[in-house]
C-alpha cells in the first residue's frame, strides 16, 4: 500500500442487515478514530419533490414508503398534519387505533434492532430468537390490516380499518407471549458478558453533547434526557393513556439497548390499556379533497426518535411543500461525536447503537492522518479484522 | 446435469443488495432467514461477497448514487449468474416514479431472471421466487449469462 | 395558551421591529416571522433566555422570487416555535447558526443542497444527499425545476 493512494477493496453487501449504503469518512490515528465526516445520499430518492406532484390522498401511500420499518409513524405524522390544515379531528376510536398500531410498530422495530445489534456483536443465537418472537407482532399486523409491513392503517380523517372486538383477545394473547420474551431478553442484556463487554462504556454521548447536537429518541434518553414527543407534545390518544418515559444514565451503547428493551415493555402496557379503554364510534370522518391555505408542523415519536413533518398548503388538492425530517438524520451529528476518540473496532456497534434507518453503511473510507494513508473497508472487512472472542 | 448446475441448483449462494428502497423488502428477506421460514434448509446461503454468489437478490428502485455500485457488484459475480428483483420498486420503480433521483426498475440496469412482486412480498413469496428461479436454472431456461 | 403568550410577549419586547408577524394557531405551536438580519440574535435569545434548546430541523421553501427558511425549535420538547425569514433567490445568503447550535450542521447542508441557500460561516457545505455527479447550480426543490428536466439529468448519467 503506497502513501496517499486510495485503496478500494471490492465490496459486497454484508450480512443480512439492512444495508443502505451511506458513506462516512473516518480520520484515524492508528486504532483511534480522530474525526468522522458523513456523506449520505445513497438512499436519497427525491420524495419531497414527488409529494408536490401528487394529491394528498396519493401522498399517504408515498409517506408510508419513506421507511418500511416505521411506516405507521410517517403516515400518522402525515395524516395528522393534513387533518390540522383541514381543521378536522379524527374520531376518538381512530386515535386509539393509531396508538395501538404505533406501539406495535415500536415493539417490532425495537425487536428488529435488538436482533441486529446482537448480530453485530456476533451473538447470532439471540438474533434468531428475537426475530422469531418478532413474528408474533407481524402476525398481529397481518390479522388487523392484511399486511405484515406497510399496514396502511391511516387515512386523512381517521383509520382505514377497525380493530374489531374479536381481535382483542388474540392481541392480548400475543402480548402475553411477547411480554415474557421481552423480559427474558432484558435480563439477558443485563447479564450476558458477551454483550456487556462490547457495549458498556462504548460510544459515550454526554448529556450536554446530546442536547447541543439535538439528538432524539432512545439515543437521547440513554444519556439521561427525559424527552419523548408522546409525553411532551401529546398527539393521537397519548394524553389519555398513562405510560413512563424510559431513560438511562449510562450514555453508552448498553444504555441505548436497555432503553429500547424497556420501551418495548412499556409499549405492551400501553397497548393493553388502549384495548381496554377503546372508545366506541366511527373510525373516520370524510374530508374534502382540497386543503385550504395554511402551514403546519406535525411531530410524532417514531421508534427511532422525534419525527417531524412540515406541510404548506395552497388551496389545491396537492401540497405546496412537504418536508420530512427523519429521526436518524437528527442523530448523525451525535453519532459522529460518539465515534470520535473511540476505537475503530467499535464503529459497527456504535453505529448500530443509534438504530440508523439507513443502517450499516456499505463502505467506509478511512484516512490515517499520521501516515497519510487512505483506504476503504466494507463493514464485513471491519468486523472480520476486529472479531473478538 | 453439469457440475455447475448441480452445485447451483442444490445450494445456490445468494447475495443481497439494496438500491435505495424503504427497507421493507430487505427486512422480509432477512426474515426469510429466521427460524419461521428458514431459507437455509433449502440450501440457500446468504453470502457476503459477490465473488462467491450465484444469485443477486436486489431490492429498491435504483437511486442514481447507487447505480454504478450495483453494476459493479453484478460484474464481480462469476458466471453463471442470475438476478432476482424483489419488490415493486425493484420491478418498476413505483411508487417512486416521480422521484428525480430514482432510475427505475432493476431491469433498466441489469438483466433480471425472476420478479417477486409485493410491497413488500412476504418471505414465503421471496422463497417461492428464488425456488422458481432454481427450477428455471435446472431446466436450462434462465437467461443468466453463461451456462 | 398561557406559556405560549408569555413567550411571544418576551420575544416581541426583545426583537421590537425585527419581529414582523406572530401566529399562535393552537397550543404548543407558535409561528414567528422575523427579519433576516435578526436571525442570530433571535436564535441566541430563544436558546439561552427562553430555553428553546432543541432544534428539530430547518425547512426551506421556494416562494418564487424569495426562499423562505424556517427554523423549528422546541421548548422542553413541548412548545414548537417556527422562526421564519426570507432571502432573495438571486442572493440567498444567510448566516450560519452552527456555532450557536452545533446540531444545525446537517440541516443547513440539506437546505443548501436542495434549495441553494448559502449559509455563511458553515464549516462544510459539501453535498450531503445529492449524488456525486449532480450538476452544480441545479437545486431540485426549486419550483423552476420540473420533474421532466430533473429526470433528464438522471438519465444522462
Amino acid at each position: 500500500m503506497s502513501h496517499g493512494s486510495i485503496i478500494k477493496i471490492p465490496f459486497g453487501p454484508q450480512h443480512p442487515a439492512l444495508k443502505e449504503p451511506e458513506n462516512f469518512l473516518f480520520e484515524v490515528d492508528g486504532e483511534t478514530v480522530v474525526d468522522v465526516k458523513p456523506r449520505l445520499g445513497y438512499n436519497h430518492r427525491g420524495m419531497e419533490k414527488a409529494f408536490e406532484l401528487k394529491t394528498y390522498i396519493q401522498n399517504i401511500y408515498l409517506a408510508e414508503r419513506i421507511c418500511g420499518i416505521c411506516s405507521h409513524a410517517h403516515t400518522t405524522c402525515y395524516t395528522q398534519a393534513i387533518e390540522r390544515l383541514l381543521g378536522v379531528e379524527p374520531p376518538p376510536r381512530a386515535r386509539y387505533i393509531r396508538v395501538i398500531i404505533a406501539e406495535l410498530e415500536r415493539i417490532h422495530s425495537h425487536a428488529l434492532w435488538i436482533g441486529l445489534a446482537a448480530h453485530e456483536i456476533g451473538f447470532d443465537t439471540l438474533f434468531m430468537y428475537v426475530w422469531r418472537d418478532r413474528e408474533t407482532v407481524l402476525d398481529m399486523f397481518e390479522m388487523i390490516s392484511g399486511n405484515r409491513i406497510h399496514y396502511a392503517m391511516n387515512t386523512i380523517g381517521g383509520a382505514r380499518r377497525d380493530i374489531h372486538a374479536d381481535m382483542a383477545p388474540k392481541i392480548v394473547k400475543g402480548l402475553d407471549f411477547l411480554e415474557k420474551r421481552l423480559e427474558y431478553y432484558l435480563d439477558i442484556v443485563q447479564t450476558e458478558q458477551t454483550i456487556l463487554k462490547r457495549t458498556a462504556d462504548v460510544g459515550i454521548l454526554r448529556p450536554k453533547d446530546a442536547v447541543d447536537l439535538c439528538a432524539v429518541g432512545p439515543t437521547l434518553r440513554a444519556s439521561g434526557i427525559e424527552n419523548d414527543v408522546r409525553s411532551d407534545d401529546p398527539y393521537v390518544a397519548y394524553d389519555e393513556i398513562p405510560f413512563n418515559v424510559v431513560t438511562h444514565d449510562g450514555c453508552d451503547v448498553l444504555s441505548r439497548i436497555l432503553v429500547r428493551c424497556e420501551e418495548t415493555l412499556e409499549s405492551v402496557k400501553i397497548i393493553r390499556y388502549a384495548l381496554d379503554s377503546m372508545p366506541n364510534g366511527t373510525i373516520r370522518v370524510r374530508v374534502p379533497m382540497k386543503v385550504p391555505q395554511g402551514e403546519v408542523v406535525s411531530r410524532v415519536e417514531a421508534p427511532r426518535g422525534e419525527l417531524i413533518h412540515y406541510a404548506k398548503s395552497n388551496g389545491t388538492t396537492k401540497p405546496e411543500r412537504y418536508k420530512v425530517r427523519s429521526p436518524t438524520l437528527a442523530n448523525i451529528p451525535a453519532l459522529c461525536k460518539m465515534l470520535q476518540g473511540g476505537y475503530v473496532a467499535d464503529i459497527p456497534i456504535v453505529l448500530a447503537g443509534i438504530d440508523p434507518c439507513f443502517s450499516c453503511m456499505d463502505r467506509m473510507a478511512f484516512v490515517d492522518t499520521k501516515k497519510n494513508r487512505k483506504w476503504v473497508w466494507t463493514m464485513q472487512q471491519l468486523r472480520r479484522k476486529y472479531a473478538k472472542e | 446435469m453439469s457440475l455447475f448446475k448441480w452445485a447451483q441448483t442444490k445450494s445456490p449462494w445468494i447475495i443481497h443488495f439494496n438500491t435505495g428502497g424503504c427497507n421493507g423488502c430487505d427486512i422480509e428477506l432477512v426474515a426469510a432467514l429466521t427460524p419461521r421460514f428458514d431459507l437455509e434448509r433449502f440450501g440457500i446461503l446468504l453470502e457476503g461477497s459477490p465473488r462467491h454468489a450465484d444469485i443477486l437478490v436486489v431490492t429498491g428502485p435504483v437511486t442514481l448514487q447507487v447505480k454504478d455500485r450495483l453494476v459493479r457488484v453484478y460484474e464481480q459475480m462469476p458466471e453463471p449468474k442470475h438476478v432476482v428483483a424483489v419488490g415493486t420498486c425493484a420491478i418498476s420503480g413505483a411508487p417512486f416514479q416521480e422521484c428525480y433521483n430514482v432510475h427505475g426498475g432493476i431491469d433498466t440496469v441489469l438483466p433480471v431472471d425472476a420478479y417477486v412482486p409485493g410491497c413488500p412480498p412476504k418471505p414465503e413469496a421471496i422463497i417461492d421466487g428464488i425456488a422458481k428461479l432454481i427450477q428455471k436454472i435446472k431446466e436450462g431456461e434462465a437467461h443468466g449469462k453463461g451456462k | 395558551m398561557e406559556k405560549e403568550n408569555e413567550i411571544v410577549e418576551k420575544l416581541k419586547s426583545f426583537l421590537e421591529e425585527n419581529l414582523v408577524n406572530v401566529i399562535i394557531p393552537r397550543k404548543r405551536r407558535i409561528f414567528v416571522h422575523i427579519k433576516r438580519d435578526a436571525l442570530r440574535e433571535t436564535i441566541e435569545y430563544l436558546m439561552k433566555d427562553l430555553k428553546f434548546k432543541h432544534l428539530s430541523t430547518i425547512t426551506g421553501v421556494d416562494l418564487g422570487e424569495r426562499i423562505e427558511v424556517i427554523y423549528h425549535l422546541s421548548h422542553e420538547g413541548s412548545i414548537m416555535l417556527s422562526a421564519k425569514l426570507t432571502v432573495s433567490k438571486k442572493n440567498p445568503n444567510i448566516s450560519t447558526i452552527t456555532d450557536v447550535i452545533p446540531g444545525a450542521v446537517l440541516y443547513e447542508r440539506e437546505v443548501h443542497d436542495l434549495l441553494g441557500v448559502n449559509f455563511k460561516g458553515h464549516p462544510d457545505l459539501s453535498p450531503l444527499m445529492l449524488p456525486e455527479k449532480w450538476p452544480e447550480g441545479v437545486y431540485p426543490l426549486r419550483k423552476e425545476h420540473k420533474l421532466k428536466h430533473l429526470r433528464q439529468i438522471t438519465s444522462e448519467k
